[in-house]
């Protein structure tokens, strides 16, 4: 409506097309700051007025309480991110919205400039928590489908320590040579094709590509237990190629 | 003589009358909501509708609702 | 009109819009210039337009037209708007034309007229300025009304803070000009103007002064509470008379009166007039011309028990020119009539339409991407704001970019053509359009790509209308750079943009029809009159449902001897299968292929279907309350009914009788109006009244619920000296056995009467309970095996309460009758109809389109985390066991397109096909400058 009764709003937005506000991705966030975006305006149906039958918008505002979590803990402002809901009637609102958010993050500047943050730190935190995302995914997973009826529970939704704690103790997985049997199941289940396996040589987790989802600790047979799920502490390093001939267990 | 029987004057001379009379299935009298499901259900079901209304667009009296009970959604 | 049903001859004059509707893009460039101003009858004649211009914003067709007021259509004069419009499509030459059209049958829905409060000049209408009515009152709030959406008054143009609603006007009136009837939205309407207006206003005082509050529809209870929550919103039920409009501050005054305080006279700063509805306004000279009869309001004449069909064959009347109607009943009835012309039209469904032919599809997968751009001025919208050559300069410079182009309007059907046309000639396998928005044509450029013959969904529309130069017009370098951008972003999303197919899904023909109660049989029969095998299904051993307990209607309708007159219908239609004693074991598929495994009488088969109608009526509350089960004398109404029916002996000799309204609903329980008991108390008074005359009767309400025509019955039953009390649910009627005057046992029945002030004692011999209308145990059976939802009353919850009320959700599933809302038989039957219509929308095709944006898993990727499948309430998701662990799997066919699963999968498996997380983030990347 904003379009059809001409209403002025700041000429610093982008608009892309999504079906269901539901559908933006945190990584859809991430993936815009880190490629320089100043600010991410997230535009739904007004609550409880779904379009579809799955009350995406919920979701939706689910991803941003936790998205803004988030840039504070990497040390950007929670400002640049917004979400709102409205009809398609709310022509008015939507100009007002639009012009207020442009004002809001002139003034806080660009990106991580604002925040007084270096372009190279900055950077290499949003590639970080992209890497991270499949596990905040998982981390989170009731949070994210739940639906807040009062806004005043907005903010506990996710707690700043939650996250804190959550992008701190993250969890890895690595492969112990010692027990490892080269059977194949990890690799085959691996949805991220992160495991390096060769036939009777000790599998190796990429850690690069690894999207910490725990599909390989769940599947290693019990018998070998070669999986270790790691949190706090530093990967060890993987075994050289030229070491990684199993040991068959007598 | 072409197509064989009749000539092509007069096949053109009753394609003409063809065209001047509209052939419809149904007409629908009023493009309110009420209107406008109907001709749609018709249309969707296999019959060709005729819609026709006063004003110079379809919407009826509901397109100048602002809003709808009991959800108060948009009425467009 | 000439002729008769299944060949009518009907003439139309078409008047001149002076628009050349295909030549007319609706850019409005004209209006802008016209120097004409009129009131627009649109905004209600609050705010001027111009003689040239769109109707409203949303408008359909979306062009312009010109009203009489028009300098050059008087004198001759002016005519600027020729020459400013570049498409040339004014033309004033136009004159009124004559069209004959021929058609098998008439769908009369010309809706209605809203009471205009103007001519009686009782409510200081068209004197105060502040006085208003409930359609003016909805123009001002709306975002495209007078003051976009701004509430203010006429005589200062300053937001009023006190505001007050007069209901009934023109309603529940029998005074010459008035109307008898009741308009059944008002009540409800207000409370969403009370609603609306304190989110314009939080402090403003709102007060509504009502006769009863008539808030008797699905859902509307909780809004009543909503709206009594609010602060500064008050509700006083008082006749009221307008006062004075006072000099200084043109506030208006009433007065009214409370039962406390007496006659009192109260200032507010505008006044809105809830206004009724009435008949449309050239409602004579419509029946006339149509050969119809109408009733003695003024309305369409109907059949209670044909509720669709007018007084002549082959017409038939939906929405609110049946009498007062709200939207939702606009709707089914709409669909209903639909069923009923499919009925007498059957034999030639399917011969006027016509199939398009488009050229074969060309496989351009394997190919390097070859994007065309064409840029649209849309005359000047774009044109005078985006510099467009600039813009195609641009386009081509971009990668992938094999040609670019700017057109004057994209969507005349010649640039249409050219887009085709250089789609092959350049050998192009992606098209980007930068003009408006892709909500409106997409569809038609979409079909451009098809004539190409290359794959429709090879199309990206870059909006640069909407959200460019129309709302940043007077920012030409930001508009041509952001104009830029957006097409830089459509191009890289175009890049990764793949074919999709839609399929086809073949039908299965017949309907299975759960419930065999008036509304299941009369959809049942409706489907099988159009052709179609039907499957009924019921629990009980005889078919009829509530209606077996039912004798008469107000209207005065024999329900025995009709039901038996359905019930022969039904088991003499070849096409229709009956099952009672039936039980559903399990059901599944999906819309135009369900399978459902029935028990009836010991024997177990499989019915395959195409569509499902639940009709699983409802049940009579059992009573708790007022020593119902305790002593025989305390009845409920359908029992007393089935008294009255039976002539029994000492109810008909009963001195005195209390009815008590609102058992079991209206309270926390049951926080929901059963809709049909005012009117049915009434039924069974007026036919006790006429049994014997001399009994005593007492109505005990809490708001006399008798909507539509049934308030003339109201009003019949207070002249037969029927006595209405109103008691308040805090402080409720009480019924203990007494012994009365004459030493003979009677129920004693005690009530505050507010109006007195004091308690009353009533000795009855006999007390009828109008027992609420709770959900019937088949519809909780049937919402688990089906999967539809409940709405918090345990009522079926439809698709949308106003645009698809008996759809369900899940595609292929109908709902009717009274599992739905308590309700009359005539409103029942429409809706039987409507379920059948709606159904008939599927079960006429021999296939269902799917569409190709649906979403789609990778095995590889998915780790079985269900996190898509808690997310998808289409339920259309399902684990499926691999050799790999488990997997998510889709149903195409249910899935929605919506992509929520996109966003909650970890790992990227589930992927929504045309809005690719490849596509997005491609767009994402695009929009920063390079």
């Amino acid at each position: 409506m904003s379009g059809v009764s001409r209403l002025q709003y700041t000429t610093e937005s982008r608009l892309i097309r999504v079906m269901c506000s539901g559908r933006v991705d945190l990584a859809f966030v991430f993936r815009a700051f880190l490629k320089g975006t100043d600010g991410v305006f997230i535009g739904g149906c007004r609550l409880n007025e779904c379009n579809y039958d799955t009350h995406g918008n919920y979701h939706a505002l689910n991803m941003v309480l936790l998205a803004k979590r988030i840039m504070e803990h990497i040390g950007l402002s929670p400002e640049r991110l917004r979400v709102e809901f409205m009809s398609s009637g709310d022509g008015i609102r939507f100009a007002e919205v639009m012009s207020e958010f442009g004002r809001k993050v002139k003034e806080l500047g660009p990106l991580g400039q604002g925040e007084g943050l270096d372009e190279g730190i900055l950077k290499s935190k949003l590639a970080e928590i992209t890497r991270l995302i499949p596990y905040i995914k998982m981390a989170k997973k009731e949070k994210l489908g739940s639906r807040l009826s009062n806004p005043e529970r907005y903010a506990d939704l996710f707690t700043r320590d939650e996250i804190d704690r959550l992008l701190r103790e993250v969890t890895s997985y690595y492969i112990d040579p010692a027990k490892c049997q080269a059977c194949m199941l990890c690799a085959r289940r691996c949805p991220a094709e992160a495991i390096i396996s060769v036939k009777n040589q000790i599998h190796v987790i990429d850690q690069e590509k690894c999207i910490k989802c725990g599909t390989c600790f769940e599947v290693c047979p019990d018998r070998f237990g070669a999986v270790k799920e790691i949190s706090g502490v530093t990967v060890p390093p993987p075994i050289p190629e030229g070491e990684r001939t199993v040991v068959r267990k007598k | 003589m072409a197509n064989g029987q009749f000539p092509e004057a007069l096949i053109q001379q009753l394609s003409q009358k063809f065209r001047d009379h509209h052939f419809g299935d149904v007409m629908v009298v009023g493009g309110g909501v009420s209107g406008i499901q109907a001709s749609l259900d018709l249309a969707s079901s296999g019959f060709k509708v005729y819609l026709v209304d006063k004003a110079p667009s379809i919407g009826g009296h509901m397109a100048q609702l602002d809003k709808t009970f009991p959800t108060n959604e948009c009425s467009m | 009109m000439e002729g008769e049903a299944g060949d009518f001859q009907i003439t139309l004059i078409k008047k001149p819009k002076y628009i050349d509707e295909d030549q007319c893009t609706g850019c409005t460039a004209c209006v802008e210039y016209c120097p004409v101003k009129y009131p627009d009858p649109f905004n209600q004649e609050i705010s001027q337009n111009k003689a040239i211009h769109i109707y409203f914003a949303q408008a359909i067709p979306l062009v312009t037209y010109i009203d009489d007021s028009c300098l050059y259509l008087k004198e001759k004069k002016c005519g600027i708007c020729e020459g400013i419009c570049k498409n040339h499509a004014i033309d004033f030459n136009q004159r009124a034309e004559k069209i004959e059209v021929k058609v098998g049958a008439v769908i009369l829905a010309p809706g209605l007229e809203p009471y205009d409060p103007g001519l009686r000049h009782d409510y200081g209408y068209g004197q105060f300025a502040n006085v208003v009515t409930s359609l003016d009152y909805e123009r001002l709030m709306c975002a495209t009304g007078p003051y976009q959406g701004e509430i203010l008054r006429a005589s200062d143009r300053k937001h009023p803070h006190k505001i007050a609603w007069i209901q009934c006007v023109g309603s529940r009136q029998v005074i010459p000009g008035g109307n008898s009837y009741c308009s059944g939205v008002c009540c409800t309407y207000a409370q969403k103007q009370v609603i609306l207006t304190k989110e314009h206003d939080a402090e403003a005082e709102c007060t509504i002064f009502h006769n009863d509050i008539r808030s008797y529809n699905k859902d509307f209870e909780r809004f009543y509470q909503r709206t009594e929550s609010l602060p500064g919103v008050r509700f006083i039920r008082s006749y009221v008379s307008i006062g004075r409009e006072i000099p200084a501050s043109k506030n208006v005054t009433i007065r009214y009166s409370t039962p406390d305080d007496g006659v009192k006279e109260e200032e507010f700063g505008l006044v809105v007039l809830s206004v009724g509805l009435n008949p449309p306004a050239d409602y004579t000279a419509l029946a006339d011309k149509f050969g119809i009869e109408l009733n003695a309001h003024g309305f369409c004449q109907t059949n209670p028990v044909d509720p669709m069909e007018a007084t002549r064959p082959g017409i038939f009347v939906s929405g609110a020119f049946r009498g007062p109607t709200d939207i939702p009943e606009s709707v089914f009835s709409a669909s209903a009539a639909g069923s009923e012309c499919g009925e007498l039209l059957n034999y030639r469904r399917g011969k006027l339409t016509q199939a398009r032919i488009y050229p074969p599809e060309k496989d351009v997968a394997q190919e390097e991407p070859r994007i065309g751009v064409f840029v649209c001025h849309c005359g000047a919208n774009i044109g005078r704001i985006v510099d467009v050559p600039a813009t195609v300069e641009y386009a081509l410079s971009l990668p992938h970019v094999a040609y670019a182009q700017e057109q004057l309007f994209s969507c005349a059907t010649n640039s249409a053509k050219e887009i085709s046309d250089m789609t092959r000639e350049k050998g192009l396998n992606r098209v980007v359009i930068a003009a408006c928005s892709p909500r409106t044509l997409e569809p038609l450029f979409r079909d451009t790509l098809r004539e190409a013959g290359i794959n429709q969904y090879y199309l990206d529309m870059a909006n640069i209308r909407e959200h460019n130069s129309w709302v940043h017009s007077k920012e030409r370098e930001e508009s041509t750079r952001k104009a830029q951008d957006l097409i830089r972003m459509s191009v890289a999303r175009a890049r990764h943009l793949e074919p999709l197919q839609e399929f086809d899904l073949p039908v299965n023909k017949a309907g299975l029809v759960v419930g065999g109660g008036l509304a299941g049989m009369t959809a049942a029969l409706s489907l099988a009159n159009q052709g179609h095998e039907v499957y009924l299904v019921e629990k009980e051993s005889d078919l009829g449902g509530m209606a077996r307990r039912l004798h008469s209607t107000l209207e005065g309708l024999d329900v025995q001897q009709y039901l038996i007159d359905v019930v022969g219908k039904i088991y003499r239609h070849p096409l229709v299968h009956v099952y009672t004693e039936a039980a559903i074991l399990e059901t599944g598929g999906y819309v135009g292929n369900f399978a459902t495994k029935v028990k009836s009488r010991g024997r177990v088969m499989e019915i395959k279907h195409g569509a499902t109608l639940l009709a699983t009526g409802a049940e009579e509350y059992r009573p708790t309350e007022y020593l119902y089960g305790e002593d025989e004398r305390v009845v409920t109404n359908l029992e007393l009914e089935e008294q009255i029916a039976g002539r029994d002996e000492r109810l008909v000799g009963a001195r005195s009788l209390v009815m008590i309204q609102c058992v079991g609903c209206r309270n926390a329980e049951r926080n929901y109006c059963s809709r049909v008991c005012c009117s049915h108390s009434i039924k069974n008074a007026l036919n006790l009244k006429a049994l014997n005359p001399q009994m005593d009767i007492y109505i005990l309400f809490r708001d006399m619920r008798t909507y539509g025509y049934y308030e003339d019955y109201y009003r019949e039953a207070a002249g037969k000296e029927v006595r209405f009390i109103r008691y308040e649910p805090t402080d409720p009627p009480e019924v203990e056995p007494a012994v009365g005057e004459e030493g003979l046992g009677v129920l004693r029945v005690t009530v505050t009467d507010p109006i007195l002030g004091k308690r009353l004692e009533i000795d009855a011999d006999v007390v009828a309970l109008a027992a609420a209308v709770i959900p019937s145990a088949g519809s909780q059976e049937a919402a688990r095996l089906f999967k539809v939802n409940s709405n918090p009353d345990g009522f079926f919850k439809e698709a949308h309460v106003k645009l698809r009320p008996v759809d369900f959700v899940a595609d292929g599933i109908y709902l009717c009758g009274m599992a739905h809302y308590p309700k009359f038989i005539t409103e029942t039957l429409s809706q039987a109809y409507a379920a059948a219509g709606r159904a008939l929308t599927l079960l006429s095709h021999d296939t269902v389109v799917a569409s190709g944006s649906v979403c789609e898993v990778n095995e590889r990727k998915c780790i079985g985390c269900g996190a898509c499948i808690s997310a998808c309430s289409y339920g259309a998701i399902e684990f499926r066991e691999t050799r790999q662990g488990k997997k998510a799997v889709v149903n195409p066919v249910i899935c929605k397109g919506d992509g929520l699963c996109n966003a909650k999968c970890p790992t990227g498996a589930i992927s929504l096909k045309h809005h690719t997380d490849e596509e997005i983030l491609s767009q994402i990347d695009a929009a920063v400058q390079p």
